[in-house]
């Protein structure tokens, strides 16, 4: 009967549950417990989630038990706490106690419970926001917020019961970012930096010491008002002052442009010749400048010069070009040393030694005579001697001591090493003489064929300087004399001017004449192309009479008279010598 | 004559030293009512204590959670435990106005007890955890400073006892209850020996808790400065 019974039970059960599915009723689905919340510690709340209702009225019931007890108890408040809730309260409520709930889905059909969860006040707490929010602003001149609170109505800390820490957050209206402040338990906060003419925006939270956060506060707007912060008035003071003090500056710079502008721009040192005016060259007067230049009384130009007039009055109008050439004989003199001379500081006979150079020098130029146009005999003749060189060279140099001999009083403009000069010349114009007189004597063509010294390179040009080695009289030739001068000694059909060495013996040219050395003077110029030579009659000496050209008279044509008058030169002091002891026919040939 | 009293002053003397001694061991070093000298007040004191129980609290909430997070009891453990505290025959009152209607001496007793309840087990926590070969050796750290903060705390809670006996704010008859209370009842600490690690953490975590609440709410009732 009872089987039976059941039995009946079940199989109606399963129809009716059958009939039900198919209308798409079922048992509650399972409800969920969300969050358990304790506002102060005294209190708290449950809220659950409903699961499906299965299309029937479902009823929902929360049961707890309490720590190390079986007893169940079931929620004393729904409804206090709203929809889904269940709200605990004081008398209902234990601390440090751990509740187990479960909340429970019933509808016809059938129930349905959720998962349990272990809850301790303690540890749920989450108080409600912070109260009476206010800030203030203080202090007109440089502003700052005054924010002040109150905790939360219902927490209790006053009695210690809750301790709650703080914290507020502060942005301007118009931007996104909040600026966060942590206040700990106090309940004002001062804030500063503000923006003058801006708009605040301030809320607060508070947290229990073990619990959640509270929710935000409501916004309390404050304006701060304009003003001038004390920062920016003190930059603004700065910055006038800085002004002030530039523009004091740049006047002061301004009225002292001058040398300032010299400090900064040092001007460069421009060339300084005394008695040079840079004025004068301006306005284009080239003949005040450089007259200003001339010093009076300076020795070498003026000896020179005084030197070259001696010789060129005999001349006709020829003068003025023998006068270049004699000019640029010099020149060339100078520079047939520096054409191989890199250090042109050197031509300003600084050094004693530099004559000696230039003693040697002119084999250098005389290896360089290939280079100009030259007599194929003169040329052969230098390959001659190029081939035998030191000999040569010393050859050489006997036609060169011209420049030793006869610049060692005036040629050079250092006066402090004239003494030197001649002695050293000399002893080196012996030296060779007395060393390779033998070289001498053996190719005394090889020096009249010799290409003259570059000073006489456009005398080549007017006519072929070919000494050819006419019967030279070697008797002439004492062993000790250095061949310092080249006497012409007659020109022949082809308008070449043979020329001997003179024999020099020092200071006096003039009238050493007479001291065997065979040179003759030049007399006059008579006509064209025409001079006449002197005899010389004082002494001992006599000149030979050689046979000359037509165009030159020799000794015949010797005019009584005084060597002064034929000469026509003004005597300068015997020591004073041309720069060659003897005339340069071959230019004056060649008219 | 010269004889007897040579024995005698120096057996003076030796007392005397004594004395002093005595007297300078036992004598704060700033006697009650001296000017110039800062003793603490109560409310530092409080302060003081509170401070130092907030870091017990904290460090037990943080080996709690290390617990829970690396040996990850059973879902059905966390948060609850099977057995009760070994503590739970302390009276301890369970809300706020059971709090505040105990009296303060009262108040302090359930704080002095507790805080010798948990002597002997923290050090027995301690030693169990050095064996745990899983936790950091910060754990242990912790576990270790915790063990003997509790002795700590439980001296600064005397003294603030003694210095609210001393000013008169409570009762002298806490003193004698502190001394033989103190001495935990033989069940409580064969009960801790049983408890696992896990249990013990969690008790103790409570248990520090309420000690904290407790002097908070003690420190605002006595010293009850502008709104605590």
């Amino acid at each position: 009967m009872m089987s039976r019974d059941s039995g009946a039970s079940l199989i109606l059960s399963l129809l009716i549950s059958a009939v039900l599915d198919s209308d798409g009723l079922s048992p509650p689905g399972k409800p969920r417990l969300t969050s358990c919340r304790s506002p102060e510690k005294e209190t708290f709340t449950c809220w659950w989630e409903p699961g499906s209702d299965g299309g029937l009225p479902t009823n929902y019931s929360l049961f707890y038990r309490k720590e190390n007890s079986d007893t169940v108890y079931e929620c004393p408040d729904y409804h206090t706490a709203g929809r889904n809730s269940c709200f605990f309260s004081k008398n209902d409520t234990s601390i440090w106690v751990n509740y187990n709930i479960t909340v429970v889905a019933t509808n016809a059909l059938g129930s349905n419970f959720s998962d349990p969860v272990d809850v301790d006040v303690v540890y749920i707490v989450q108080p409600h926001t912070p109260e009476n929010l206010t800030v203030v602003l203080e202090d007109e001149d440089n502003p700052f917020l005054v924010v002040r609170w109150e905790p939360p109505r219902m927490a209790d800390t006053r009695s210690g019961w809750i301790t709650l820490i703080y914290q507020l957050r502060v942005k301007l209206e118009k931007e996104e970012e909040w600026e966060e402040h942590f206040a700990g338990q106090q309940k004002q906060f001062n804030i500063f930096s503000l923006h003058s003419g801006e708009v605040y925006m301030v809320q607060v939270r508070c947290k229990p010491d073990h619990g959640f956060w509270s929710e935000w506060s409501a916004t309390t707007y404050v304006k701060v008002p304009d003003y001038i912060s004390r920062e920016r008035s003190i930059w603004i003071l700065i910055a006038v002052f800085s002004t002030f003090i530039f523009f004091v500056f740049i006047w002061t710079m301004h009225i002292n442009r001058n040398s300032v502008k010299h400090f900064l721009l040092p001007p460069v040192p421009g060339p300084k010749i005394k008695g040079f005016d840079t004025q004068l060259l301006k306005s284009g007067k080239s003949e005040a400048v450089f007259s200003a230049l001339v010093i009076q009384g300076y020795p070498p130009t003026s000896y020179y010069d005084d030197l070259l007039v001696e010789y060129l009055e005999v001349y006709d109008n020829k003068e003025q070009v023998l006068m270049l050439d004699r000019k640029d004989l010099q020149e060339s003199l100078f520079k047939s040393k520096s054409s191989s001379d890199t250090d042109s500081g050197r031509g300003s006979c600084d050094s004693h030694t530099l004559l000696m150079e230039k003693c040697v020098e002119p084999k250098e130029d005389q290896t360089m005579m290939p280079q100009v146009k030259d007599s194929e005999a003169s040329r052969d003749l230098v390959m001659k001697n190029d081939s035998n060189t030191p000999e040569s060279t010393n050859v050489k140099t006997k036609t060169w001591p011209t420049i030793c001999s006869s610049y060692h009083y005036d040629q050079n403009p250092c006066y402090h090493s004239i003494p030197e000069m001649p002695r050293q010349c000399h002893i080196s114009s012996n030296h060779f003489a007395s060393t390779h007189q033998q070289d001498y004597w053996e190719s005394p063509a090889d020096i009249y064929h010799k290409k003259p010294p570059s000073g006489y390179r456009y005398a080549q040009a007017y006519s072929e300087f070919n000494i050819k080695g006419i019967a030279l009289k070697e008797a002439t030739f004492p062993a000790s004399k250095s061949l310092e001068y080249v006497e012409v000694q007659h020109v022949n059909q082809e308008n070449t001017l043979i020329l001997k060495p003179i024999g020099q013996e020092g200071p006096d040219l003039f009238h050493a004449a007479c001291t065997g050395h065979d040179y003759s003077r030049v007399n006059r110029v008579v006509s064209d192309n025409v001079f006449l030579l002197q005899r010389d009659t004082s002494g001992q000496c006599h000149s030979d009479c050689q046979e000359r050209e037509a165009p030159v008279r020799s000794c015949t044509q010797q005019q009584p008279g005084k060597p002064a008058d034929h000469l026509q030169v003004p005597r300068v002091q015997e020591t004073h010598l041309a720069p060659n002891g003897y005339v340069d026919t071959a230019t004056m040939l060649s008219y | 004559m010269s004889k007897n009293v040579r024995p005698g002053s120096l057996f003076v003397l030796l007392l005397m030293c004594l004395d002093l001694h005595t007297l300078v061991e036992s004598a704060p070093i700033c006697a009650h009512g001296h000017t110039g000298c800062h003793s603490p007040t109560l409310s530092d004191l409080f302060d003081r204590v509170i401070q130092h129980s907030a870091r017990m609290h904290g460090l037990s909430s943080d080996l709690h959670s290390d617990f829970e997070q690396y040996f990850l009891p059973s879902r059905n453990q966390i948060g609850r435990i099977n057995r009760k505290c070994h503590t739970a025959y302390i009276l301890t009152p369970n809300g706020k106005e059971n709090a505040q209607r105990l009296a303060r001496e009262e108040l302090t007793e359930v704080i002095l007890k507790l805080l010798a309840a948990w002597r002997d087990p923290l050090s027995q926590f301690h030693r169990s955890m050095a064996r745990h070969e899983d936790f950091t050796s910060i754990s242990g750290n912790k576990a270790l400073e915790m063990s003997d903060m509790v002795h700590q705390l439980k001296n600064g809670v005397e003294k603030v006892a003694e210095k609210m006996q001393l000013l008169g704010m409570i009762s002298n008859s806490l003193m004698s209850l502190s001394s033989t209370e103190a001495l935990a009842p033989h069940s409580a600490s064969s009960e801790a020996r049983s408890m696992s690690d896990y249990e013990l953490l969690y008790c103790f975590r409570r248990d520090s808790n309420k000690v904290q609440n407790y002097l908070k709410i003690l420190k605002c009732r006595i010293v009850a400065e502008h709104g605590c």
